[in-house]
């Protein structure tokens, strides 16, 4: 077997009273792709996160080349040979792609973008990934931060490529455009360690998997020697199993729900100068009874989409017909759909509050929205002792079921969820697919907008697929990941 | 909510403890006697029922009525640096008006005193809450350049158009009868202002925890993405109405301490009372409510300062200090529990 | 009016803008960070009387200066030790410390040189003047006939700008101020810099108030600062964060501030109440028109903790 490069044993790590780390164990060997699998929350991201350096464990041994290291700082993992491409979160929006490649490479009172102008120009001739290196950071698509990421961390010539869900802001045949270039790094040499939450992915491109379930190193294997269905019993244990969520068998929607009336209607609408991409002339009629799902990379608009059909940003031609009775899930529950500080009740009615019902006058009727509040916290589970707990306080599965359950009560005609099951665990996205499902049953008409594919598959009666602004509709011979993926890419160019 | 009111108040009784630890180490350390200056301090302020209403209690109004302004504009995330030039604002209009309309029956000019106190406040913190809102300057230093503009204009309006009439010092004419606050407690000083102050602290707890506009400025305050978008609350305007609030409160504050006690306006009306706010704001856990114990608190200190000055030659400026170390300890405290809650259980 | 008059209104217009300027450099490095330093009034008055008291004690001025800049880096280094080190809200702590400072050098004043008497004389700062540029006609002697303290200011807006845009450690630094996850991603001390950021503006905030009190005054009088500390920081808005925009923004406001002597000369008669409140009218309306567009460090105010 080959030479290990780097080896963690029994790593731990608790966030206050909540243990994301319990016992980690992780071997990395020169010239192997590492799949990290893991269901969301297992502990994957923390585990990279200790691995590059950003976060100290509580317990635990990192050996690297063989012997034991203790990382103060990611520059100190670097110096080790580490590098971590985070997701694209990591970088400073304000700055150039130089000076962001250039930020902690260079040191003291020295030119900080000089030398590595040179040195970014010829790694991104060798390895064919490039990115504007005088554009800010801010005007870049998250495809492109994507890459720049990878060749921030490729710029320390790592022997540990470390990289967390690469895949999650690319589009089909991106992926395996950097799959491509994986194997070649590990060809050279290093070990690529990959993480994503979807096994079919990992699947493509890894020699060597390990599973985290709860913080644990459940598995530790070659593919092949274990079954698919094995594989995700190790992922998610006894829970019920999200096909979705984990990407396995997903198949499109075969079966169509007879639409009933329209419920909301786009005629042409324009968006510009809103907080997301503008879109262009997007036309649009949902009915009672169907899903209609949204794929697309992120950045290409949906935002905008998803904000306009909840009546949250408004037109700028065209028009708009929406419902009285509108729920809206936002993608970020916890800066969007909540306030941490404020306690259950009081996040009942943040969206409550404006319904004729429960206003007296100048007053809130209180106790009509403490009942109300009630009924959420029994009829969706809501792990919380009472309806006094401040939502900041529970963990993310439990804060959408706050804001699912609210918004499905005053979801009487039109649902929008944008990215509803986005960081959920698996019992929590299948609890929120299951509610979806629940809810076109009654004749609601739902708006599906995700980056996640399967997701749209799997749940919508229609597809569309937007891109730079646009909407486009997938015809039904082209429900595929593959078919769609073309289309996000390339669609504006096949429509005209 | 009790267990929270139960921390707060647990909050509050630290930090003054501490503030009183803090203050004595530091009165030793200037080569006073803490014992004498702490007893001058007490006397000063407590030391009698007349020294407690009509000084600690009479200082307290505009501590209350200007820790009210900034504690409702902290609620909904407004940095309203400003009450003191807002509460100047209020004070200008208040003579103004309290001057132009000698002649009226009392039952009409005290109350369009005040009335004028109020929109004087207002209109000073529209300019910083207009430049929030369209042109995207933040609040922070634009209502602390409004109260020197605030400051600079009151001692203009005492040197020029509004000076008295012999124009000898400068200061305003004196308000006539029917201009003044009625005294709210016989044969002392404490004047009507101090029930208006508990009124409107009442008013604002209820508007607060009832009202439609209270649970948008607080949805505001906490997070105004999530106001917005889970809550459809249209973010400017509230922001807008809390700044408009705020400035109203502060004038009110200006507008009282003239009709209530001074009966002129005078340069260095306010010895910063607009800044001191932020402290009571704080100790007072920006609850209406824990305001008013607050300014009481601050008024007994101020009080006791004077005395401490007079008997014990410790400079009044030490107040500063201990307002310091009130909003600090009260930061610290708050912090250091959230680590705690975040850590421990 | 004459040529004579119009150099006594562009020297004192330096004069003034020179407090202001080091101020504003300081914070202006602090506010890259991150950190808005609203203490700094605190470390101006500070650093005046650290100044007065250190060049009475030494019966040097240049010893004073050095005390005074001290005095400032104290005061920022309580404030940082909240701000930064507790993660206490930045606006509320430095408020605080302004009252602090205020108080503080009120009371220690009072208590080692009285209430009342005559006002302290102190060993000034004597201007220097640089031979040749002092004798450019009409801005010589306003720019290069001053306290050795305003070369400092001319010297550092230049330098800082160097440091910022130019050197490894500033973009570090601007890193921190922009988005601290990627600078501690990069292995980047997110709270030690912005620590070190606060302090060094401390400093220079304490070395205008001792150029106040030694250089402009030659005497300390209880809250001398007069709000420098907080027009500093809009002259860093105004500035826009660039450290040569920021000190022409502070000469600006020194010209400002002296077109009292300008409009007198003119015998423009109004009240001099008017003529305080100029500057800081002036400040808001050049915020009001000319900011608009610009834009703050992304995390400026907002603390930051590694996990």
């Amino acid at each position: 077997m080959s030479e290990v490069l780097a080896r963690l044993d029994g790593i731990e790590r608790r966030f206050g009273s909540v243990v994301a780390l319990d016992g980690a164990d992780l071997i990395l060997r020169a010239g192997e792709v590492h799949g990290l699998l893991g269901a969301n929350g297992a502990g994957k991201t923390t585990l990279l996160n200790v691995i590059g350096g950003m976060l100290r464990p509580d317990a635990g041994t990192i050996e690297v080349g063989g012997s034991v290291v203790s990382f103060q700082t990611p520059r100190e993992a670097w110096t080790c040979g580490i590098a971590l491409a985070h997701q694209h979160f990591a970088l400073v929006p304000a700055q150039s792609v130089l000076e962001n490649l250039a930020l902690g490479l260079a040191r003291g009172w020295a030119d900080p973008v000089r030398d590595v102008r040179a040195k970014a120009l010829k790694l991104m001739d060798r390895i064919g990934l490039r990115v504007p290196l005088d554009s800010r950071v801010d005007h870049l698509g998250v495809g492109d931060k994507q890459r720049l990421e990878i060749l921030k961390a490729l710029l320390k010539n790592p022997r540990v490529l470390v990289l967390d869900e690469p895949t999650a802001v690319l589009a089909p045949n991106e992926i395996s455009g950097l799959f491509a270039l994986l194997r070649e790094l590990a060809a050279e040499g290093r070990a690529v360690v990959l993480v994503a939450h979807k096994l079919d992915e990992v699947l493509m491109v890894a020699d060597r998997l390990t599973v985290l379930r709860a913080g644990r190193t459940v598995l530790s294997t070659v593919p092949g020697d274990y079954e698919i269905p094995d594989l995700v019993r190790a992922m998610v244990g006894a829970d019920p199993v999200d096909a979705i969520a984990i990407g396995v068998d997903v198949e499109p929607r075969s079966t169509k729900r007879e639409p009933g009336e329209s419920v909301a209607h786009l005629d042409r609408v324009s968006v510009t100068g809103g907080p997301g991409v503008d879109l262009e002339e997007v036309s649009l009629h949902v009915y009672r009874g169907q899903v209609v799902g949204v794929a697309g990379v992120e950045g290409n608009g949906q935002r905008s989409l998803a904000l306009l059909l909840a009546g949250r940003v408004s037109a700028t031609r065209g028009s708009v017909t929406l419902p009285e009775g509108l729920g809206f899930i936002p993608q970020d529950r916890s800066t969007e759909g909540l306030i941490a500080a404020f306690d259950l009740t009081d996040n009942v009615a943040l969206a409550l509050h404006r319904v004729a019902a429960y206003q007296d006058g100048p007053w809130l009727r209180w106790s009509e929205l403490t009942r109300h509040a009630e009924t959420i916290h029994e009829r969706f589970e809501v792990q919380a002792t009472s309806t006094s707990v401040l939502a900041g306080s529970l963990s993310g599965g439990n804060q959408q079921r706050v804001v699912v359950g609210r918004e499905l009560s005053i979801a009487t005609d039109l649902l929008i969820a944008e990215n509803p099951t986005r960081g959920l665990d698996v019992a929590a996205a299948a609890f929120v697919h299951d509610e979806i499902r629940r809810l076109v049953a009654t004749g609601v008409g739902v708006v599906l907008v995700s980056t996640d594919l399967d997701e749209v598959l799997a749940l919508s009666d229609r597809v569309f697929a937007m891109t730079r602004g646009r909407l486009l509709e997938v015809d039904e011979g082209q429900r595929s990941r593959e078919g769609v993926g073309a289309l996000m890419l390339g669609g504006a160019f096949a429509h005209a | 909510m009790a267990k929270d009111v139960r921390a707060r108040v647990g909050v509050g009784v630290v930090a003054v403890g501490a503030t009183a630890l803090i203050g004595a180490v530091l009165l030793w350390w200037g080569g006073y006697d803490p014992q004498v200056a702490a007893g001058a301090m007490f006397r000063g302020s407590f030391g009698s029922w007349n020294t407690f209403a009509s000084i600690t209690l009479v200082r307290s109004v505009p501590l209350i009525l200007t820790g009210l302004a900034v504690s409702l504009a902290f609620r909904a995330g407004v940095w309203n640096i400003g009450a003191e030039g807002q509460l100047y604002a209020g004070a200008i209009a208040a003579v103004w008006v309290g001057l132009r309309g000698a002649t009226l029956p009392a039952l009409i000019l005290v109350p369009a005193v005040l009335m004028a106190a109020t929109l004087g406040g207002a209109a000073w913190a529209m300019v910083p809450a207009l430049m929030r809102l369209r042109l995207g300057i933040g609040e922070v230093i634009t209502t602390i350049l409004m109260n020197f503009v605030g400051i600079y204009l009151a001692a203009y309006m005492v040197h020029g158009p509004l000076q008295e009439s012999r124009g000898v010092f400068p200061q305003t004419d004196r308000l006539v009868e029917a201009a003044r606050l009625p005294i709210l407690v016989p044969s002392t000083r404490l004047h009507l202002g101090f029930a208006l102050a508990l009124l409107l602290a009442a008013g604002l707890a209820v508007l607060l925890r009832r009202s439609t506009f209270g649970f948008q400025l607080r949805a505001v305050g906490a997070s105004p993405e999530a106001a917005r978008v889970a809550g459809r609350i249209r973010t400017g305007r509230v922001v807008l109405a809390s700044f408009l609030v705020s400035g109203g409160i502060a004038g009110i504050a200006g507008g009282v301490e003239i009709s209530g006690l001074t009966y002129a306006l005078y340069e260095g009306l306010s010895p910063g009372w607009g800044y001191t706010a932020i402290a009571v704001a704080l100790l007072g856990a920006l609850d209406p409510i824990g305001v008013v114990v607050a300014g009481v608190f601050f008024g007994a200190l101020q009080a006791g300062a004077g005395a401490m000055q007079r008997e014990a030659g410790v400079p009044a400026a030490w107040v500063g200090v201990v307002e310091a170390s009130v909003i600090l300890t009260v930061l610290a405290l708050a912090r250091l529990r959230a680590v705690g809650r975040r850590g421990g259980s | 009016m004459n040529e004579i008059e119009i150099a006594l209104f562009l020297e004192s217009g330096v004069r003034l803008g020179i407090p202001l300027a080091l101020a504003a450099l300081g914070e202006t490095i602090t506010e890259r960070s991150g950190v808005i330093n609203i203490g700094l009034e605190g470390s101006i008055i500070a650093g005046a009387l650290g100044g007065a008291v250190g060049a009475l004690a030494f019966g040097d001025p240049a010893v004073g200066v050095m005390a005074g800049a001290l005095a400032g880096v104290a005061v920022a280094f309580v404030f940082a030790a909240f701000a930064i080190g507790l993660g206490t809200d930045q606006i509320i702590t430095g408020t605080a410390i302004t009252l602090g400072g205020l108080g503080l050098t009120g009371a220690v004043y009072q208590a080692r040189f009285g209430a009342t008497g005559t006002a302290l004389t102190l060993p000034t700062l004597p201007s220097a003047p640089v031979p040749l540029l002092s004798d450019i006609p009409w801005i010589g002697g306003a720019l290069f006939d001053q306290a050795p303290t305003a070369y400092v200011a001319y010297a550092l807006a230049p330098a800082l700008w160097y440091f910022l845009f130019r050197t490894a450690w500033g973009l570090e630094l601007r890193a921190v101020g922009e988005a601290p996850i990627a600078a501690h991603a990069a292995g980047v001390r997110v709270r030690r810099v912005r620590f070190l950021a606060t302090v060094f503006g401390g400093g220079l905030a304490g070395l205008a108030g001792a150029h106040l009190a030694l250089a402009h005054a030659g005497t300390f009088a209880e809250g001398m600062s007069a709000g420098r500390g907080f027009i500093a920081i809009a002259v860093v808005v105004l500035g826009r964060w660039n450290p040569l925009l920021v000190l022409c923004a502070a000469l600006f406001f020194g010209a400002a501030s002296a077109l009292q002597f300008f409009l007198q000369a003119f015998g423009f008669d109004a009240p001099y109440q008017l003529f305080l409140a100029l500057p800081y009218v002036l400040t808001l309306a050049a915020l009001a028109g000319w900011v608009g567009r610009s834009r703050a460090p992304a995390a400026l105010a907002l603390p930051w903790r590694s996990e």
